[in-house]
């Protein structure tokens, strides 16, 4: 009976599909007992089981909705009515063979030639985007020379109705993805067809033509078993057609229609074929063809995609950063490391060349085929070579990339998202997190910005990948970094890239997905830690300083944004401009460590010590929420400008120049912070060699150099270190002030007059220098032109809301009056600059003035305030209280006390106090307020040593005071000590410069009065 | 409720549908033409879709877009049916007919690729794909009906009616491992009466 037979046909099929796949014929051949018409049957139905594969498996609606939608679809010419019948050129069209995603495919017949070939007709959506139009020619012209057994020969290119035509091979069989379906391909057909699929490739490789949807459909096989590659270089013009027809698709393949059609779940199209490269939409090379590649080599060894999702997101995440499902246990190992190395996320550790693959399959194949005895005389040699190539390998792995000599130079952020927030936050984040490491050394912004003035580009040019390269190389950097962020559906993607700036070859390359806008830092952190590591920095120092970004910054991206725009905003408008930002930021993230020490730093440059100081603790406070590297600028900042434990503070920029040698502020830090005030001016001159060493184009630098030896009374070095500033085109307002204070040492008028004129030419220092000459005015006795320009400078400072640099003014202006005998006058201005401000140098002065003017009281107040609020302060406790406590023994007649009080100061008598670095006054205090005390002890000789150091260390003095009134000093000083010769030439000294003088100056009607009662 | 849905359009061709339903299966056939036209309106919006190639990111689940057609045209809930099972069947039968004769009234034949293999494939072939289309199957199914009438039903479920496993087991009182076999079978059979592939080598 039929229907028992076919009960029985059932269940043998549905017993066999029970039993692996490999089991089913011999169950079958025992199940039929020799009835081979049973077998036959049950068996063809368990081959087409196998071979079914989405048959089916969509609902009817949605397969006749296909049906409709293809008809649809093809060429539009195909609506208005058939091909079929018509000649193209010398092809007579015979059928149609089917559409892709390009266009329509026919069965033609070359009439010259007498023989079939297949002819595709581009759809034309292409015709509406001449562009992508000539670069479809190009492509297919290309495309069109490669002439090779294993590739599907395009024969030409025509053109019809303006369209391109392609002529082509027709070819009979199956593709790929056909034989595929009936699951995996045995190993030595899988070697067949890989190795000719390869050599295809190496051709097109070897003429420069990427063929960038290498997928099992776009692989024939030819019913003699020939594999064939279809459509090479045509991908390109596909991403040109999958734009048009959706917006925005980055991919670059040819979509079929059915990978449109089928879109989620099932086959996912091409996506699962692309290269990491392809996802993130970088730039391709052969290399991404060989990772498609891979996966069709998984793909026929398992009958699977290794890359494996839901939705395309999914499979883009798994190809980003997921390793490849693992295959089946049963492949051999060798056929697994050949896809393992092919499926490599970096390119760079892939296979280079389809050659390499090849080889690596021909072996395979030799293995696969070779005899059991013969395979014995081979595993030895093969083993030693296999060792001594992965050795090579390894070694070449591990030879770094990039030495601790380079300087890389950071490209902007190439920003796909739309998105403006990552605009500039991202490169700024880059650069925090490489500059934790000690073995990299990015070019700084400053030095950047100089070489775009060099190059006439404006500073803040945005750095594109080429702008870049020529920074690069004119920088003499190894490597431009080139980042990117694009979008992939909700997520993103970020791409790092170090290309050789010289030779344009990709040096590493990373990527790293973030699922969320909120984890874009974190991802940010990881790829330079990925890329630290795998550009040469040990693992041990990458672990050892590596804040991630959002626990060494912030986690909120607005408040990254606010503080990388305020950098950028610093950079081309200046500080003052930068401070709103960061304060913005500030107030998104109030832990965020980083932007208070950026504030302090502002305030700094602005001459606000207290608001300065204030920021630079708050952000002490939070330092464990700051990298290493910005940790001890934080603590060397802290220790400089809140505690000014200068102690601390050298330890603090040791430690810090130890662990990252390639920085240079802990250089500039030991120069400016430790060594100046302690007076050691041939240590702080190494060590500002150090850091323009390592940064020549940190303008400060300079100005540091410069500072020390003019303290060194080496005007002519100082001179040429600014000359090397101007001559790299460095300009900072300090400088101006520098020039004026070398020429006034220098007695060069003419140089300080130009000086004048280029700080009144909205140099941002008119007011510094306004102060300087009132300085160098009251050193010649000019005191009503002193005083108006100490006006000027004052009143300059406080039109630019500037009180603390007002009071520092005042706080001059105070002294000189003090010194000159004004009391009335010097008790006003102390209090107006304390008015101003009660910061430490304001204090101090004022405090001072006082005390000479007779307001012994308010000084001692202002004296005990100081080192209650101060008391760890290096300067105050070697300079400020022993002035201030000497002066107010002498108001009190104790001279030899002042003497014993001034004791503990000599270390640093010859040091600049930083009330001298910041505020111009101050330095040498010591020295002159002990030769007082000796005078009023009547110690001549003692006196005249002191005196005599001032006038020994001008470069230190400059224009104070007290340069010009060591001179009577020194005078009094000889006339105690008995020595009338040297007493009446120091007079004469100083009587000499003050001949123009103002005329009634107390301390000048003094002098007079004295030298005329002279023996 | 009633009242209120039924002012409107939507819910009165609901209605509408289960009434012709219920007329085509007492044998009705002018219902069947009152009936094409809804599905053709679901069919041609599905094809519509396909058509605009909508990124696959903003999907177009093939299965979600199906099911709306069908909850369109079937309103489960307001469903008049005492009994479910002879409503699936009933549509899933009706949906067979009105497929299978729009795909042959509009010589789809070509696009029968689509039932099993990818239309780039089919360009590159040079040849017929063997026919798979829901004319031939419809063919197959009737030859398939005559060794095995219950495969036909599963495959009417499950293909046209687009009911789960269980779905299908329910209406036809077997077990889901039933007709998880019936359906393996039916779909090596009738693959190979389509593709006219044969098991050789035995």
């Amino acid at each position: 009976m039929e229907s028992e037979r076919w009960q029985r046909v059932d269940d043998l099929l549905q017993a066999a599909l029970e039993r692996p796949q490999a089991d089913r014929r011999e169950f079958l051949r025992q199940a039929c007992a020799g009835d081979k018409a049973l077998e036959r049957e049950v068996w063809s139905l368990v081959a087409s089981e196998q071979k079914a594969g989405v048959f089916l498996q969509s609902p009817a609606i949605d397969v006749a909705a296909r049906a409709i939608a293809l008809q649809q679809s093809l060429d539009p010419q195909e609506t208005a009515g058939s091909h079929t019948g018509q000649t193209i050129s010398h092809y007579r069209i015979v059928e149609k063979l089917g559409a892709g995603g390009m266009g329509v495919v026919y069965k033609a017949e070359d009439l010259r030639l007498r023989r079939f070939v297949a002819l595709k007709l581009l759809s034309d959506e292409l015709a509406q985007d001449p562009q992508a139009l000539s670069r479809f020619q190009r492509e297919a012209q290309a495309a069109s020379a490669l002439n090779h057994a294993n590739i599907c020969t395009i024969y030409e290119v025509e053109e019809h109705n303006y369209l391109p035509v392609i002529v082509m091979e027709l070819l009979e069989g199956e593709t790929l993805k056909q034989r595929i379906r009936a699951g995996p391909i045995p190993t030595n057909e899988l070697v067949d067809i890989g190795i000719q699929t390869v050599d295809a490739l190496e051709a097109a490789h070897a003429e420069a033509i990427i063929h960038r949807d290498i997928k099992p459909a776009n692989i024939f096989i030819n019913r003699r078993g020939h594999a064939k590659v279809l459509d090479f270089g045509l991908a390109k013009v596909g991403s040109v057609l999958d734009r048009h027809a959706a917006a925005g698709t980055s991919a670059a393949s040819t979509f079929t229609i059915e990978d449109q059609l089928t879109g989620a779940g099932s086959t996912l199209g091409t996506v699962s074929y692309m290269s990491p490269e392809q996802v993130l939409a970088g730039d391709l090379d052969a290399r991404s063809d060989l990772f498609s590649f891979g996966v069709v080599l998984y793909e026929m060894a398992t009958g699977k995609l290794p890359f494996r999702g839901e939705s395309q997101e999914e499979v883009f995440d798994c190809i980003l950063s997921r390793a490849p499902v693992r295959p089946n246990p049963g492949l051999p190992a060798e056929l697994e490391r050949i896809i393992g190395k092919c499926l490599e996320k970096d390119r760079n550790l892939r296979y280079q060349h389809a050659a390499e693959i090849r080889t690596d399959l021909q072996r395979l194949k030799g293995a696969a085929t070779g005899i059991a005895k013969r395979r014995k005389t081979i595993v030895p040699a093969a083993a030693v070579g296999l060792t001594l190539f992965a050795a090579g390998y390894f070694y070449s792995h591990r030879t770094p990339k990039l030495t601790d000599k380079d300087t890389l130079v950071l490209a902007d952020f190439l920003n796909k998202t739309g998105d403006p927030l990552f605009d500039g936050t991202l490169r700024q984040g880059l650069a925090v997190q490489l500059a934790q490491s000690p073995y990299l050394s990015l070019v700084s912004d400053q030095r950047i910005q100089r070489t775009l003035r060099l190059m006439d580009r404006p500073a803040d040019a945005k750095l594109t990948p080429e702008l870049a390269r020529e920074i690069c190389e004119r920088t003499a950097s190894a490597a431009v970094l080139e980042g990117s962020i694009s979008p992939i559906g909700s997520q993103y993607v970020l791409g790092l890239r170090a290309k050789n700036c010289r030779t344009g070859d990709v040096v590493d390359e990373e990527q790293m997905r973030a699922a969320r806008k909120e984890d874009v830092l974190s991802a940010l952190s990881q790829i330079a830690s990925k890329f630290r590591t795998r550009v040469g920095e040990s693992l041990a120092a990458v672990e050892q300083h590596d804040t991630s970004l959002a626990v060494a910054t912030t986690q909120s991206l607005e408040a990254w944004k606010a503080y990388s725009t305020a950098w950028n905003v610093a950079a081309s408008m200046g500080d003052d401009a930068a401070v709103p930002l960061f304060k913005r930021a500030i107030a998104i993230d109030p832990n965020f460590a980083m932007a208070y020490a950026a504030l302090g730093r502002m305030y700094g440059g602005s001459e606000e010590p207290v608001l300065s100081a204030e920021s630079t603790r708050k952000a002490y406070q939070l330092r464990d929420r700051a990298s290493d590297a910005e940790k001890f600028y934080i603590t060397a900042s802290y220790d400089a400008q809140v505690t000014g434990n200068l102690e601390k503070a050298q330890q603090t920029c040791e430690a810090w120049a130890r662990t990252y040698p390639r920085e240079a502020s802990p250089h500039h830090f030991l120069a400016r912070i430790v060594y100046h005030p302690s007076g050691k001016y041939e240590k702080a001159v190494e060590e500002s060699r150090k850091s323009i060493e390592l940064d020549p184009d940190f303008a400060i630098g300079y100005s540091h150099l410069a500072c020390s030896y003019q303290y060194l009374d080496r005007l002519g070095e100082a001179e040429n270190t600014l000359q090397r500033a101007a001559a790299r085109k460095l300009e900072t307002p300090v400088f101006l002030v520098q020039r004026y204070d070398i020429a006034f040492l220098k007695g060069d008028k003419a140089g300080m007059e130009r000086e004048v004129a280029l700080g009144r030419e909205g140099s941002g220092a008119e007011d510094w220098i306004s102060n300087h000459q009132a300085l160098s005015l009251a050193c010649s006795g000019h005191l009503q032109q002193a005083r108006t320009m100490s006006r000027r400078a004052t009143e300059l400072a406080l039109h630019a809301a500037q009180r603390e640099k007002a009071a520092l003014f005042e706080t001059v202006a105070a002294l000189r009056e003090a010194f000159f005998g004004n009391a009335p006058a010097a008790r006003r201005r102390a209090m107006a600059a304390l008015d101003l401000s009660r910061e430490m140098y304001v204090e101090y002065g004022a405090a001072l003035a006082l005390a000479c003017s007779g307001d012994s009281e308010r000084a001692q107040t202002l004296a005990n305030d100081l080192e209650k609020r101060f008391g760890e302060d290096t300067s105050l406790r070697f300079s400020y209280i022993p002035v201030l406590r000497a002066r107010l023994a002498l108001n009190h007649g104790q001279p030899s006390n002042a003497i014993d009080l001034l004791q503990i100061a000599v270390p640093y008598d010859l040091g600049m106090p930083r009330s001298a670095i910041h505020g111009s006054f101050g330095a040498l205090y010591t020295v002159y307020v002990r030769g007082e005390a000796y005078l009023a002890a009547r110690q001549g000789v003692e006196a005249a040593a002191e005196f005599k150091k001032i006038l020994d260390h001008r470069g230190i003095v400059v224009s104070d005071p007290i340069g010009a009134l060591a001179h009577l000093q020194l005078g009094r000083a000889f006339v105690l000590a008995g020595d009338r010769a040297k007493a009446k030439a120091a007079y004469q000294d100083f009587l000499g410069l003050w001949r123009d003088s103002d005329p009634d100056i107390p301390i000048l009607k003094q002098a007079q009065a004295e030298y005329a009662k002279l023996p | 409720m009633g009242t209120e849905r039924a002012a409107q359009p939507e819910a009165r061709a609901v209605d509408d549908i289960s009434a012709l339903l219920r007329a085509w299966s007492g044998g009705d056939q002018s219902a069947l033409e009152r009936l094409t036209p809804i599905v053709y309106d679901q069919l041609h919006s599905l094809a519509r879709r396909y058509l605009k190639r909508e990124r696959p990111g903003h999907s177009l689940q093939a299965t979600a877009l199906v099911n709306e057609a069908y909850m369109r045209l079937v309103d489960q809930e307001r469903m008049q049916w005492q009994n479910r099972a002879q409503f699936f069947a009933v549509s899933a039968q009706l949906m067979r007919r009105i497929l299978v004769d729009h795909a042959r009234r509009h010589n789809l034949k070509r696009g029968g690729g689509v039932l099993h293999v990818s239309l780039e494939e089919a360009a590159m072939v040079g040849g017929d794909q063997g026919g798979g289309d829901l004319v031939a199957l419809d063919d197959a199914l009737n030859a398939l009906a005559r060794l095995d009438p219950r495969k036909v039903q599963v495959v009417e479920m499950r293909f046209f009616g687009g009911l789960s496993v269980e779905e299908t087991a329910e209406v036809l009182k077997v077990s889901p491992v039933t007709v998880m076999r019936d359906w393996s079978t039916a779909r090596a059979w009738l693959y190979r009466e389509l593709t006219g592939e044969t098991g050789d080598g035995v």
